[in-house]
């Protein structure tokens, strides 16, 4: 007996018909973008083993206006990334610690208050504080 | 013979069709994906946040980034371990997102799903080890 496969084909541009499709498709880009704040970090490091001049032209470069305000467009990608995933933990997990399963946004709020106490160790415990 | 009528759970069990390949890597590389989300969702925002736009845009006492304070805090093994943590997770995490971005956007098959693989886990592994490397120099070698 033949098995015949039919794929699933969408139109071109289909993540641009629907404001859900899109917000989907920006949460995959922060992803990616991800990535590239790791290289740019671990470039980060280079610079800084390559001594005071080097660093300081990297970071500057990073400050000049054009490729500050396309980091800015990186870094809110990055930031919905990682608001869009602390929104859907409590739906793709549900991890029952009650009788009922938590409502996806008490389970949001939780994350976000975690992520405002992780992120104000890593002020202190890695950058010294304010 | 497949019943016609949809019957989930109740599919007739063919014993003589190809079993699929075994799955070795991708369960590693999923965790590692897995994993690298929580690390940058919690951990990437401020520290871009630190380094790339609180002294540009005067919302921060002082410069985070700047080379003496920078270097100050890298001696610190709790920074290097940080940095190291930060940098695996965001390219493990991002490299496996970009797999299959590309993937959806038509670059299929095993030929070109090989050809992704090692080039998007190839740059996980280096940068990672590279990571690990400016990590521990100066600290331990």
């Amino acid at each position: 007996m033949t098995v015949h496969e039919y794929p699933a084909r969408r139109r071109r541009g289909w993540w641009l018909r629907n404001p859900r499709y899109l917000a989907f498709q920006l949460r995959e880009a922060g992803g990616v973008v991800c990535a590239l704040y790791g290289l740019i970090l671990l470039n980060m490091l280079i610079q800084l083993r390559d001594g005071e001049s080097a660093y300081a032209a990297f970071l500057n470069l990073l400050r000049t206006p054009p490729v500050l305000y396309l980091n800015v467009v990186l870094f809110v990608l990055v930031l919905w990334h990682a608001l869009t995933w602390f929104m859907l933990i409590g739906k793709a997990q549900p991890i029952q610690f009650t009788r009922q399963p938590l409502p996806w946004k008490v389970v949001f709020g939780i994350n976000v208050l975690l992520w405002i106490g992780v992120s104000g160790a890593v002020v202190y415990l890695i950058f010294g504080g304010m | 013979m497949r019943s016609l009528a949809w019957n989930p759970g109740r599919q007739t069990v063919h014993a003589d069709v190809a079993a699929p390949d075994e799955v070795l890597l991708e369960p590693v590389f999923w965790s590692l994906f897995s994993v690298g989300g929580f690390i940058t969702a919690f951990l990437l925002p401020v520290t871009l946040f630190l380094l790339f736009f609180a002294a540009p845009f005067h919302l921060w006492p002082g410069d985070p980034a700047a080379y003496a304070t920078f270097l100050a805090h890298w001696k610190e093994p709790l920074v290097r371990l940080f940095f190291f943590v930060l940098i695996g997770g965001s390219l493990f995490h991002g490299t496996h997102r970009l797999k299959f971005m590309l993937m959806d956007a038509g670059f299929k098959g095993p030929a070109a799903e090989a050809l992704l693989d090692l080039i998007l886990n190839g740059v996980a592994i280096f940068g990672s080890l590279g990571a690990l490397y400016y990590a521990l120099r100066g600290w331990l070698f």
